[in-house]
Protein backbone atom coordinates (compact mmCIF):
# COMPACT_ATOMS: atom_id res chain seq x y z
CA UNK A 1 0.00 0.00 0.00
CA UNK A 2 2.71 2.23 0.69
CA UNK A 3 4.18 2.10 -2.67
CA UNK A 4 0.55 2.60 -4.31
CA UNK A 5 1.13 6.05 -2.34
CA UNK A 6 4.46 6.56 -3.11
CA UNK A 7 3.54 6.32 -6.80
CA UNK A 8 0.52 7.99 -7.02
CA UNK A 9 2.34 10.94 -5.21
CA UNK A 10 4.91 11.35 -7.88
CA UNK A 11 2.46 10.77 -10.38
CA UNK A 12 0.55 13.66 -9.34
CA UNK A 13 3.98 15.52 -9.40
CA UNK A 14 4.25 14.69 -13.00
CA UNK A 15 0.68 15.40 -13.54
CA UNK A 16 1.54 19.15 -11.70
CA UNK A 17 4.43 19.65 -14.64
CA UNK A 18 2.51 19.42 -17.64
CA UNK A 19 0.86 22.57 -18.57
CA UNK A 20 -2.71 20.99 -19.21
CA UNK A 21 -3.57 20.57 -15.38
CA UNK A 22 -1.97 23.98 -14.47
CA UNK A 23 -3.80 24.99 -17.25
CA UNK A 24 -7.24 23.96 -15.99
CA UNK A 25 -7.16 24.76 -12.73
CA UNK A 26 -6.13 28.94 -14.17
CA UNK A 27 -9.51 28.67 -16.00
CA UNK A 28 -11.64 27.35 -12.78
CA UNK A 29 -9.74 30.25 -10.91
CA UNK A 30 -10.49 32.77 -13.45
CA UNK A 31 -14.33 31.47 -13.55
CA UNK A 32 -14.71 31.31 -9.88
CA UNK A 33 -13.54 35.06 -9.68
CA UNK A 34 -15.52 36.00 -12.89
CA UNK A 35 -18.54 34.36 -10.73
CA UNK A 36 -17.87 35.81 -7.19
CA UNK A 37 -17.73 39.29 -8.58
CA UNK A 38 -20.70 38.92 -10.66
CA UNK A 39 -22.30 37.31 -8.46
CA UNK A 40 -21.55 40.55 -5.69
CA UNK A 41 -23.72 42.17 -7.91
CA UNK A 42 -26.82 40.74 -7.92
CA UNK A 43 -29.54 41.19 -5.43
CA UNK A 44 -30.85 37.68 -4.62
CA UNK A 45 -34.15 38.86 -2.75
CA UNK A 46 -34.90 40.47 -5.85
CA UNK A 47 -34.66 36.92 -7.51
CA UNK A 48 -36.85 35.32 -4.81
CA UNK A 49 -39.55 37.90 -3.95
CA UNK A 50 -41.71 36.34 -6.04
CA UNK A 51 -41.77 32.99 -4.99
CA UNK A 52 -44.73 32.65 -2.41
CA UNK A 53 -43.52 31.99 1.43
CA UNK A 54 -44.43 28.31 1.51
CA UNK A 55 -42.15 27.70 -1.84
CA UNK A 56 -39.49 29.92 -1.30
CA UNK A 57 -37.11 27.34 -0.20
CA UNK A 58 -37.88 25.00 -2.86
CA UNK A 59 -37.35 27.32 -5.57
CA UNK A 60 -34.11 28.45 -3.96
CA UNK A 61 -32.71 25.09 -4.06
CA UNK A 62 -34.31 24.85 -7.54
CA UNK A 63 -32.23 27.73 -8.40
CA UNK A 64 -28.89 27.26 -6.86
CA UNK A 65 -28.43 23.68 -7.81
CA UNK A 66 -29.53 24.76 -11.86
CA UNK A 67 -27.18 27.23 -11.33
CA UNK A 68 -24.58 25.19 -10.25
CA UNK A 69 -25.73 22.48 -12.56
CA UNK A 70 -24.81 25.24 -15.52
CA UNK A 71 -21.70 26.63 -14.64
CA UNK A 72 -20.11 23.28 -13.38
CA UNK A 73 -21.04 21.07 -16.27
CA UNK A 74 -19.81 22.21 -19.05
CA UNK A 75 -16.72 22.93 -17.46
CA UNK A 76 -16.28 19.22 -15.70
CA UNK A 77 -16.87 18.28 -19.26
CA UNK A 78 -13.59 20.44 -20.39
CA UNK A 79 -11.78 18.80 -17.44
CA UNK A 80 -12.51 15.51 -18.29
CA UNK A 81 -11.29 15.97 -22.32
CA UNK A 82 -8.08 17.76 -20.88
CA UNK A 83 -6.90 15.17 -18.37
CA UNK A 84 -7.40 12.43 -21.00
CA UNK A 85 -5.33 14.14 -22.75
CA UNK A 86 -2.86 15.04 -20.07
CA UNK A 87 -3.00 11.72 -18.20
CA UNK A 88 -2.66 9.45 -21.27
CA UNK A 89 1.31 10.02 -21.17
CA UNK A 90 1.64 8.83 -17.96
CA UNK A 91 1.82 4.60 -18.49
CA UNK A 92 3.53 4.91 -22.07
CA UNK A 93 6.34 7.58 -19.81
CA UNK A 94 6.47 4.90 -17.18
CA UNK A 95 7.21 2.34 -19.62
CA UNK A 96 10.29 3.94 -21.13
CA UNK A 97 13.25 2.33 -21.60
CA UNK A 98 15.89 3.48 -18.71
CA UNK A 99 12.37 4.30 -16.49
CA UNK A 100 11.14 1.03 -16.09
CA UNK A 101 14.08 -0.98 -15.65
CA UNK A 102 15.09 1.15 -12.57
CA UNK A 103 11.14 0.84 -11.36
CA UNK A 104 11.57 -2.97 -11.37
CA UNK A 105 14.89 -3.14 -9.78
CA UNK A 106 12.98 -1.63 -6.46
CA UNK A 107 11.12 -4.07 -4.09
CA UNK A 108 7.74 -2.87 -5.98
CA UNK A 109 5.74 -5.48 -7.56
CA UNK A 110 4.37 -4.35 -10.71
CA UNK A 111 0.47 -4.35 -9.88
CA UNK A 112 1.91 -1.72 -7.28
CA UNK A 113 3.25 0.25 -9.95
CA UNK A 114 0.63 0.36 -12.29
CA UNK A 115 -1.89 1.04 -9.21
CA UNK A 116 0.26 3.53 -8.33
CA UNK A 117 0.24 5.41 -11.49
CA UNK A 118 -3.43 4.65 -11.81
CA UNK A 119 -4.07 6.69 -8.19
CA UNK A 120 -2.21 9.32 -9.36
CA UNK A 121 -3.89 9.96 -12.50
CA UNK A 122 -6.97 10.17 -10.52
CA UNK A 123 -6.15 12.07 -7.74
CA UNK A 124 -4.96 14.86 -10.08
CA UNK A 125 -8.85 15.35 -11.62
CA UNK A 126 -10.00 14.62 -8.11
CA UNK A 127 -8.41 17.81 -6.67
CA UNK A 128 -9.35 19.84 -10.17
CA UNK A 129 -12.64 18.94 -10.22
CA UNK A 130 -12.94 19.18 -6.32
CA UNK A 131 -11.58 22.96 -6.25
CA UNK A 132 -14.27 23.75 -9.16
CA UNK A 133 -17.14 22.22 -7.51
CA UNK A 134 -16.19 23.44 -4.14
CA UNK A 135 -15.70 26.61 -5.61
CA UNK A 136 -18.76 27.34 -7.24
CA UNK A 137 -20.68 25.77 -4.31
CA UNK A 138 -19.16 27.76 -1.76
CA UNK A 139 -19.83 31.12 -3.92
CA UNK A 140 -23.55 30.38 -4.48
CA UNK A 141 -24.34 28.91 -1.04
CA UNK A 142 -22.64 31.93 0.51
CA UNK A 143 -24.13 34.32 -1.48
CA UNK A 144 -27.57 33.16 -1.08
CA UNK A 145 -27.01 31.58 2.22
CA UNK A 146 -28.51 28.57 1.84
CA UNK A 147 -25.94 25.44 2.18
CA UNK A 148 -27.30 22.38 -0.26
CA UNK A 149 -24.70 19.54 0.29
CA UNK A 150 -26.18 16.96 -2.55
CA UNK A 151 -23.75 19.44 -5.02
CA UNK A 152 -20.60 17.71 -3.67
CA UNK A 153 -21.36 14.30 -4.93
CA UNK A 154 -20.63 15.88 -8.43
CA UNK A 155 -16.69 15.73 -7.11
CA UNK A 156 -16.90 11.74 -6.69
CA UNK A 157 -19.46 10.96 -10.05
CA UNK A 158 -16.95 13.04 -12.22
CA UNK A 159 -13.69 11.40 -11.14
CA UNK A 160 -15.79 8.32 -11.14
CA UNK A 161 -16.46 8.80 -14.53
CA UNK A 162 -12.53 9.33 -15.51
CA UNK A 163 -11.42 6.40 -13.17
CA UNK A 164 -13.52 4.48 -15.59
CA UNK A 165 -11.95 6.21 -19.24
CA UNK A 166 -8.47 5.97 -17.30
CA UNK A 167 -8.87 2.22 -16.94
CA UNK A 168 -9.00 2.07 -20.46
CA UNK A 169 -6.54 4.39 -20.83
CA UNK A 170 -4.52 2.58 -18.94
CA UNK A 171 -4.98 -0.74 -20.60
CA UNK A 172 -3.66 0.89 -23.82
CA UNK A 173 -0.94 2.46 -22.19
CA UNK A 174 0.56 -0.69 -21.50
CA UNK A 175 -0.61 -3.32 -24.85
CA UNK A 176 0.55 -0.41 -27.04
CA UNK A 177 3.20 1.61 -24.69
CA UNK A 178 1.82 4.58 -27.02
CA UNK A 179 -0.47 7.66 -25.30
CA UNK A 180 -2.46 7.91 -28.76
CA UNK A 181 -4.34 4.98 -29.10
CA UNK A 182 -5.47 4.98 -25.19
CA UNK A 183 -6.28 8.68 -25.43
CA UNK A 184 -8.20 8.09 -28.50
CA UNK A 185 -10.49 5.40 -27.27
CA UNK A 186 -11.48 7.38 -24.38
CA UNK A 187 -12.58 10.28 -26.72
CA UNK A 188 -14.06 7.57 -28.93
CA UNK A 189 -16.53 6.16 -26.00
CA UNK A 190 -16.91 9.72 -24.33
CA UNK A 191 -17.92 11.72 -26.94
CA UNK A 192 -19.12 9.75 -29.25
CA UNK A 193 -20.23 6.20 -28.56
CA UNK A 194 -21.59 6.62 -24.85
CA UNK A 195 -23.66 9.17 -26.56
CA UNK A 196 -24.72 7.47 -29.17
CA UNK A 197 -25.83 4.08 -27.70
CA UNK A 198 -27.30 5.16 -25.05
CA UNK A 199 -29.86 7.34 -27.94
CA UNK A 200 -29.53 4.34 -29.65
CA UNK A 201 -30.98 1.55 -27.35
CA UNK A 202 -34.26 3.08 -26.71
CA UNK A 203 -34.96 4.08 -30.96
CA UNK A 204 -32.78 1.71 -32.91
CA UNK A 205 -36.26 -0.08 -33.13
CA UNK A 206 -37.31 3.18 -35.08
CA UNK A 207 -34.00 2.94 -37.29
CA UNK A 208 -33.96 -0.92 -38.65
CA UNK A 209 -35.67 -3.66 -38.74
CA UNK A 210 -32.61 -6.17 -37.88
CA UNK A 211 -32.96 -8.24 -34.70
CA UNK A 212 -29.34 -8.72 -35.19
CA UNK A 213 -28.02 -4.82 -35.55
CA UNK A 214 -30.74 -4.81 -32.79
CA UNK A 215 -29.16 -6.93 -30.31
CA UNK A 216 -25.84 -5.90 -30.87
CA UNK A 217 -26.29 -2.25 -30.02
CA UNK A 218 -28.26 -3.23 -27.17
CA UNK A 219 -25.06 -5.52 -26.50
CA UNK A 220 -22.40 -2.64 -26.73
CA UNK A 221 -24.30 -0.57 -24.83
CA UNK A 222 -24.50 -3.02 -21.61
CA UNK A 223 -20.63 -3.36 -22.46
CA UNK A 224 -18.96 0.31 -23.26
CA UNK A 225 -18.96 2.57 -20.09
CA UNK A 226 -21.93 4.58 -19.59
CA UNK A 227 -20.37 8.03 -19.32
CA UNK A 228 -23.20 9.66 -20.69
CA UNK A 229 -25.76 8.53 -18.14
CA UNK A 230 -22.79 9.65 -15.23
CA UNK A 231 -21.98 12.82 -16.51
CA UNK A 232 -25.95 13.14 -17.39
CA UNK A 233 -29.16 11.82 -15.37
CA UNK A 234 -26.97 10.15 -12.58
CA UNK A 235 -25.05 13.50 -12.07
CA UNK A 236 -28.65 15.34 -11.89
CA UNK A 237 -30.80 13.00 -10.05
CA UNK A 238 -28.14 13.18 -7.08
CA UNK A 239 -27.85 17.22 -7.58
CA UNK A 240 -30.92 17.96 -7.66
CA UNK A 241 -32.77 14.95 -5.45
CA UNK A 242 -29.85 13.23 -3.62
CA UNK A 243 -30.67 10.09 -4.70
CA UNK A 244 -29.65 6.95 -7.88
CA UNK A 245 -32.60 6.72 -9.93
CA UNK A 246 -30.73 4.23 -11.12
CA UNK A 247 -28.11 2.20 -10.44
CA UNK A 248 -27.11 0.08 -13.52
CA UNK A 249 -24.80 2.83 -15.30
CA UNK A 250 -22.57 2.67 -12.39
CA UNK A 251 -22.62 -1.09 -11.57
CA UNK A 252 -21.82 -1.89 -15.47
CA UNK A 253 -19.40 0.99 -15.84
CA UNK A 254 -17.81 -0.53 -12.49
CA UNK A 255 -17.80 -3.72 -13.29
CA UNK A 256 -15.54 -2.61 -17.07
CA UNK A 257 -13.57 -0.71 -14.88
CA UNK A 258 -12.37 -3.63 -12.61
CA UNK A 259 -12.38 -5.74 -15.59
CA UNK A 260 -10.16 -3.99 -17.55
CA UNK A 261 -7.97 -3.31 -14.34
CA UNK A 262 -7.54 -6.74 -13.85
CA UNK A 263 -6.56 -7.80 -17.19
CA UNK A 264 -4.23 -4.73 -17.29
CA UNK A 265 -2.51 -5.93 -14.29
CA UNK A 266 -1.95 -9.32 -15.80
CA UNK A 267 -0.59 -8.23 -19.12
CA UNK A 268 1.66 -6.00 -17.02
CA UNK A 269 2.78 -8.33 -15.12
CA UNK A 270 3.63 -10.86 -18.10
CA UNK A 271 5.52 -8.23 -19.92
CA UNK A 272 8.96 -8.36 -20.43
CA UNK A 273 11.07 -4.81 -20.50
CA UNK B 1 32.36 -18.43 0.07
CA UNK B 2 28.52 -19.02 -1.27
CA UNK B 3 26.96 -18.12 -4.27
CA UNK B 4 25.17 -15.15 -4.68
CA UNK B 5 24.19 -15.24 -8.24
CA UNK B 6 22.99 -19.03 -9.91
CA UNK B 7 22.08 -19.21 -13.50
CA UNK B 8 21.05 -22.67 -14.85
CA UNK B 9 20.92 -23.07 -18.71
CA UNK B 10 18.65 -19.86 -19.32
CA UNK B 11 17.30 -19.49 -22.92
CA UNK B 12 16.26 -16.34 -23.76
CA UNK B 13 13.88 -16.05 -26.98
CA UNK B 14 12.88 -12.93 -28.14
CA UNK B 15 10.09 -13.61 -30.89
CA UNK B 16 9.18 -11.18 -33.73
CA UNK B 17 5.95 -10.57 -35.39
CA UNK B 18 4.39 -13.65 -36.58
CA UNK B 19 7.53 -15.47 -35.60
CA UNK B 20 9.14 -15.45 -38.10
CA UNK B 21 12.43 -14.15 -37.01
CA UNK B 22 13.64 -15.26 -33.90
CA UNK B 23 16.17 -13.21 -31.91
CA UNK B 24 18.08 -16.04 -29.35
CA UNK B 25 19.49 -13.49 -27.05
CA UNK B 26 20.87 -16.27 -24.57
CA UNK B 27 21.36 -20.03 -24.94
CA UNK B 28 21.69 -22.43 -22.45
CA UNK B 29 23.78 -20.09 -19.78
CA UNK B 30 24.98 -21.21 -16.81
CA UNK B 31 26.46 -19.26 -14.40
CA UNK B 32 27.41 -18.84 -11.03
CA UNK B 33 29.30 -15.78 -9.14
CA UNK B 34 29.91 -15.97 -5.50
CA UNK B 35 29.41 -13.55 -2.75
CA UNK B 36 31.76 -10.59 -1.80
CA UNK B 37 33.24 -10.74 -5.43
CA UNK B 38 33.38 -8.13 -9.10
CA UNK B 39 32.48 -10.18 -11.29
CA UNK B 40 32.78 -8.54 -15.02
CA UNK B 41 30.75 -9.65 -18.15
CA UNK B 42 32.03 -8.43 -21.24
CA UNK B 43 30.46 -8.97 -24.68
CA UNK B 44 29.83 -7.18 -28.01
CA UNK B 45 27.07 -5.18 -28.71
CA UNK B 46 24.06 -7.37 -28.84
CA UNK B 47 25.72 -10.32 -27.08
CA UNK B 48 22.88 -10.44 -24.10
CA UNK B 49 24.10 -8.74 -21.33
CA UNK B 50 22.00 -6.68 -20.56
CA UNK B 51 19.33 -9.45 -20.94
CA UNK B 52 21.08 -11.32 -18.10
CA UNK B 53 21.06 -8.62 -15.94
CA UNK B 54 17.31 -7.79 -17.02
CA UNK B 55 16.07 -11.71 -16.06
CA UNK B 56 18.08 -11.88 -12.94
CA UNK B 57 16.27 -8.86 -12.27
CA UNK B 58 12.85 -9.99 -13.09
CA UNK B 59 12.69 -7.24 -15.52
CA UNK B 60 12.44 -9.59 -18.58
CA UNK B 61 11.36 -13.43 -18.03
CA UNK B 62 13.68 -16.44 -19.50
CA UNK B 63 11.98 -18.19 -22.40
CA UNK B 64 13.40 -21.31 -20.16
CA UNK B 65 15.98 -22.22 -17.39
CA UNK B 66 16.03 -20.28 -13.76
CA UNK B 67 17.94 -18.17 -11.94
CA UNK B 68 18.21 -17.32 -8.25
CA UNK B 69 19.74 -14.28 -6.31
CA UNK B 70 20.27 -15.12 -2.72
CA UNK B 71 19.30 -18.27 -3.50
CA UNK B 72 15.22 -17.08 -4.01
CA UNK B 73 14.03 -16.46 -7.17
CA UNK B 74 13.32 -13.35 -8.00
CA UNK B 75 9.55 -13.24 -8.33
CA UNK B 76 9.94 -12.85 -5.08
CA UNK B 77 9.98 -9.46 -5.35
CA UNK B 78 11.09 -7.99 -1.95
CA UNK B 79 14.71 -9.47 -2.32
CA UNK B 80 15.04 -6.54 -4.18
CA UNK B 81 15.44 -4.52 -0.89
CA UNK B 82 19.38 -6.09 -1.13
CA UNK B 83 19.87 -5.56 -4.77
CA UNK B 84 21.33 -2.26 -6.00
CA UNK B 85 20.78 -1.42 -10.04
CA UNK B 86 22.52 0.76 -12.09
CA UNK B 87 20.83 0.56 -15.90
CA UNK B 88 22.55 1.44 -19.34
CA UNK B 89 20.96 4.82 -20.03
CA UNK B 90 18.71 4.94 -17.31
CA UNK B 91 16.02 8.29 -17.49
CA UNK B 92 14.50 10.15 -14.81
CA UNK B 93 11.66 12.18 -14.48
CA UNK B 94 13.88 15.55 -15.91
CA UNK B 95 11.23 17.67 -13.47
CA UNK B 96 13.13 16.41 -10.68
CA UNK B 97 15.78 17.69 -8.74
CA UNK B 98 18.68 15.38 -8.18
CA UNK B 99 17.71 14.81 -4.30
CA UNK B 100 14.03 14.40 -5.61
CA UNK B 101 15.31 11.65 -7.66
CA UNK B 102 17.01 9.88 -4.60
CA UNK B 103 14.18 10.78 -2.47
CA UNK B 104 12.02 9.11 -4.99
CA UNK B 105 14.30 6.02 -5.40
CA UNK B 106 14.89 5.97 -1.64
CA UNK B 107 10.91 5.58 -0.92
CA UNK B 108 10.33 2.70 -2.60
CA UNK B 109 13.24 1.01 -1.67
CA UNK B 110 11.95 1.03 1.57
CA UNK B 111 13.81 3.26 3.85
CA UNK B 112 12.22 5.33 6.51
CA UNK B 113 12.73 9.35 6.16
CA UNK B 114 15.28 10.34 9.00
CA UNK B 115 17.53 7.59 7.96
CA UNK B 116 16.72 8.39 3.88
CA UNK B 117 18.16 12.14 4.03
CA UNK B 118 21.02 11.07 5.86
CA UNK B 119 21.84 8.55 3.48
CA UNK B 120 20.78 10.93 0.37
CA UNK B 121 23.54 13.35 1.79
CA UNK B 122 26.20 10.81 2.09
CA UNK B 123 26.12 9.44 -1.85
CA UNK B 124 25.72 12.75 -3.50
CA UNK B 125 28.91 13.50 -0.81
CA UNK B 126 30.08 10.23 -2.28
CA UNK B 127 29.86 10.85 -6.35
CA UNK B 128 30.45 14.78 -6.03
CA UNK B 129 27.15 15.62 -6.75
CA UNK B 130 26.13 17.13 -3.41
CA UNK B 131 26.78 20.78 -5.22
CA UNK B 132 24.01 19.93 -7.68
CA UNK B 133 21.56 18.26 -5.65
CA UNK B 134 18.66 21.10 -6.27
CA UNK B 135 19.38 21.00 -9.86
CA UNK B 136 16.87 19.59 -12.19
CA UNK B 137 18.34 16.28 -14.07
CA UNK B 138 17.68 17.63 -16.92
CA UNK B 139 20.63 20.16 -16.99
CA UNK B 140 22.83 17.17 -15.91
CA UNK B 141 25.76 15.78 -17.86
CA UNK B 142 25.60 12.37 -19.17
CA UNK B 143 28.68 11.52 -16.42
CA UNK B 144 26.36 13.40 -13.83
CA UNK B 145 23.56 11.87 -14.78
CA UNK B 146 26.09 8.21 -14.33
CA UNK B 147 27.08 9.68 -10.62
CA UNK B 148 23.29 10.07 -9.54
CA UNK B 149 22.70 6.55 -10.89
CA UNK B 150 25.30 4.81 -9.28
CA UNK B 151 24.12 6.98 -5.59
CA UNK B 152 20.43 6.00 -6.38
CA UNK B 153 21.77 2.07 -6.65
CA UNK B 154 23.68 2.57 -3.30
CA UNK B 155 20.44 4.15 -1.40
CA UNK B 156 19.43 1.12 0.13
CA UNK B 157 23.15 -0.69 1.35
CA UNK B 158 23.02 -3.43 -1.04
CA UNK B 159 24.60 -6.44 -0.58
CA UNK B 160 24.23 -7.17 -4.90
CA UNK B 161 24.98 -4.42 -6.90
CA UNK B 162 24.26 -4.61 -10.67
CA UNK B 163 25.90 -2.22 -13.14
CA UNK B 164 25.28 -1.83 -17.02
CA UNK B 165 28.05 0.21 -18.32
CA UNK B 166 28.57 2.60 -15.22
CA UNK B 167 31.73 4.58 -16.69
CA UNK B 168 30.09 5.35 -19.54
CA UNK B 169 30.05 9.00 -20.03
CA UNK B 170 32.73 9.64 -17.33
CA UNK B 171 35.80 11.24 -17.86
CA UNK B 172 39.25 9.81 -16.76
CA UNK B 173 38.81 10.72 -13.37
CA UNK B 174 35.63 10.19 -12.74
CA UNK B 175 36.12 6.78 -13.90
CA UNK B 176 38.95 6.51 -11.73
CA UNK B 177 36.66 7.68 -8.65
CA UNK B 178 33.87 5.17 -9.88
CA UNK B 179 36.32 2.10 -9.93
CA UNK B 180 37.75 3.12 -6.11
CA UNK B 181 33.89 3.60 -5.43
CA UNK B 182 33.34 -0.24 -6.70
CA UNK B 183 36.77 -1.58 -4.77
CA UNK B 184 35.90 0.22 -1.38
CA UNK B 185 32.48 -1.57 -1.59
CA UNK B 186 33.87 -4.96 -2.57
CA UNK B 187 35.91 -4.32 1.01
CA UNK B 188 32.50 -4.11 2.43
CA UNK B 189 31.89 -7.50 0.75
CA UNK B 190 29.58 -6.25 -1.17
CA UNK B 191 28.80 -8.42 -4.60
CA UNK B 192 29.29 -6.43 -8.04
CA UNK B 193 28.35 -8.07 -11.05
CA UNK B 194 29.41 -5.21 -13.70
CA UNK B 195 28.61 -5.33 -17.34
CA UNK B 196 31.06 -3.43 -19.58
CA UNK B 197 32.52 -3.30 -22.68
CA UNK B 198 35.84 -1.07 -21.03
CA UNK B 199 37.93 -4.03 -21.39
CA UNK B 200 41.34 -2.56 -19.72
CA UNK B 201 38.83 -1.16 -16.62
CA UNK B 202 37.14 -4.68 -16.20
CA UNK B 203 40.51 -5.96 -16.02
CA UNK B 204 41.45 -3.83 -13.06
CA UNK B 205 38.70 -4.21 -10.66
CA UNK B 206 37.28 -7.91 -11.58
CA UNK B 207 38.03 -11.07 -9.81
CA UNK B 208 36.34 -13.37 -12.60
CA UNK B 209 35.26 -12.61 -15.94
CA UNK B 210 32.61 -14.21 -18.47
CA UNK B 211 32.84 -13.73 -21.96
CA UNK B 212 29.25 -13.60 -23.79
CA UNK B 213 28.83 -13.81 -27.58
CA UNK B 214 25.67 -13.96 -29.04
CA UNK B 215 23.99 -15.39 -26.12
CA UNK B 216 26.69 -17.89 -25.31
CA UNK B 217 28.85 -18.16 -22.64
CA UNK B 218 32.18 -18.52 -24.39
CA UNK B 219 35.08 -18.46 -21.48
CA UNK B 220 34.70 -17.81 -17.64
CA UNK B 221 37.65 -17.43 -15.30
CA UNK B 222 39.86 -15.09 -13.58
CA UNK B 223 41.59 -12.26 -15.37
CA UNK B 224 44.80 -14.18 -14.61
CA UNK B 225 43.44 -17.34 -16.13
CA UNK B 226 42.08 -15.83 -18.73
CA UNK B 227 45.24 -13.73 -19.68
CA UNK B 228 48.54 -15.65 -18.43
CA UNK B 229 50.44 -17.55 -21.68
CA UNK B 230 51.48 -20.76 -19.72
CA UNK B 231 53.93 -21.82 -21.70
CA UNK B 232 55.93 -18.45 -22.87
CA UNK B 233 58.36 -16.33 -20.37
CA UNK B 234 60.61 -13.21 -21.00
CA UNK B 235 63.84 -14.24 -19.98
CA UNK B 236 66.41 -11.54 -20.06
CA UNK B 237 69.89 -11.98 -19.42
CA UNK B 238 72.57 -9.82 -17.20
CA UNK B 239 74.76 -7.84 -19.66
CA UNK B 240 77.98 -9.54 -18.32
CA UNK B 241 77.36 -12.51 -19.38
CA UNK B 242 78.97 -14.07 -22.65
CA UNK B 243 76.60 -14.05 -25.89
CA UNK B 244 78.20 -17.36 -27.10
CA UNK B 245 77.07 -18.71 -23.81
CA UNK B 246 73.31 -18.24 -24.17
CA UNK B 247 73.35 -19.25 -28.29
CA UNK B 248 74.87 -22.65 -27.44
CA UNK B 249 71.91 -23.01 -25.41
CA UNK B 250 69.25 -22.37 -27.96
CA UNK B 251 69.81 -25.70 -30.02
CA UNK B 252 67.78 -27.86 -27.23
CA UNK B 253 65.28 -25.04 -26.75
CA UNK B 254 62.26 -23.31 -28.36
CA UNK B 255 64.62 -19.91 -27.88
CA UNK B 256 63.67 -16.77 -29.66
CA UNK B 257 65.93 -13.66 -29.39
CA UNK B 258 64.20 -10.48 -29.11
CA UNK B 259 66.75 -8.07 -28.43
CA UNK B 260 70.83 -8.64 -27.73
CA UNK B 261 69.98 -9.88 -23.92
CA UNK B 262 66.02 -10.35 -24.15
CA UNK B 263 64.78 -13.92 -25.36
CA UNK B 264 61.70 -15.57 -25.73
CA UNK B 265 60.86 -19.28 -24.51
CA UNK B 266 58.23 -21.37 -25.12
CA UNK B 267 58.35 -24.77 -22.79
CA UNK B 268 56.14 -27.75 -23.03
CA UNK B 269 55.81 -27.13 -18.83
CA UNK B 270 57.47 -25.99 -15.82
CA UNK B 271 59.89 -29.08 -15.63
CA UNK B 272 60.84 -27.63 -19.20
CA UNK B 273 61.36 -24.05 -17.65
CA UNK B 274 63.33 -25.29 -14.64
CA UNK B 275 65.86 -27.58 -16.90
CA UNK B 276 66.66 -24.77 -19.02
CA UNK B 277 67.28 -22.36 -16.08
CA UNK B 278 69.70 -24.91 -14.44
CA UNK B 279 71.12 -25.48 -17.62
CA UNK B 280 71.87 -21.69 -17.80
CA UNK B 281 73.01 -21.57 -14.46
CA UNK B 282 75.55 -24.87 -14.89
CA UNK B 283 77.08 -22.00 -17.57
CA UNK B 284 77.44 -19.32 -14.97
CA UNK B 285 75.17 -17.03 -17.51
CA UNK B 286 73.43 -14.82 -15.13
CA UNK B 287 69.67 -14.40 -15.32
CA UNK B 288 68.44 -11.24 -14.65
CA UNK B 289 64.36 -11.81 -14.59
CA UNK B 290 62.24 -14.21 -15.95
CA UNK B 291 58.51 -13.07 -16.90
CA UNK B 292 55.61 -15.11 -17.69
CA UNK B 293 54.29 -13.66 -20.91
CA UNK B 294 50.69 -11.81 -20.82
CA UNK B 295 47.92 -11.08 -22.82
CA UNK B 296 45.57 -8.13 -22.35
CA UNK B 297 42.38 -8.62 -21.38
CA UNK B 298 41.52 -6.76 -24.81
CA UNK B 299 43.55 -9.76 -26.70
CA UNK B 300 42.15 -12.79 -25.43
CA UNK B 301 38.50 -11.10 -26.04
CA UNK B 302 39.11 -10.37 -29.39
CA UNK B 303 40.84 -13.89 -29.91
CA UNK B 304 37.88 -15.17 -28.46
CA UNK B 305 35.25 -13.70 -30.28
CA UNK B 306 36.89 -14.17 -33.34
CA UNK B 307 37.21 -18.07 -32.41
CA UNK B 308 33.56 -18.05 -31.93
CA UNK B 309 32.75 -16.57 -35.00
CA UNK B 310 34.64 -18.34 -37.08
CA UNK B 311 33.02 -21.55 -35.48
CA UNK B 312 29.54 -19.81 -36.56
CA UNK B 313 30.79 -19.39 -40.14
Amino acid sequence: MRNVFIMSLFTFREALVRKVFIFFLGISAFILIGLAAAFSLIDTEAITQFANPEGKDKMIREIISSLQLIIVTPLAGLCLLLSIFASSSFIPNMLEKGNIDLLLSKPVSRTQLMLGKYFGGILVVFVNIAFLVVGVWSIISLKFSYWEFNFLFLIVIITFTFAVLYALIVFFGITTRSSIPGMMIAYLIYLVLSPVLLLGKDKIHLLTESEIIRTLIKGLYYIVPKTSELMGSISLSLVMKAEINEFRPIISSFIFLIVIMIYSGYLFNKKNF
Amino acid sequence: MTDVIEIHKLTKIYSSSFGKKNIHALIDLSLNVRAGTIFGLLGPNGAGKTTLVKILLGITFPTSGWTKIFNTAISDYTIKKRIGYLPENHKYPPYLTGEEVMIFFGKLSGIKKPELRQKIKELLELVKLEKWKRTKVKAYSKGMMQRLGLAQALLNEPELIFLDEPTDGVDPIGRKEIRDILLALKSKGKTIFLNSHLLSEVELITDRVGILNKGRLIREGTVKELTERKEEYLITFDPDSTLMSIEDLINGFNLTKISELVYSLKVADITELNRLIDMIRKKEVMIKEIIQQKNTLEDIFISLIKEAEGEVK
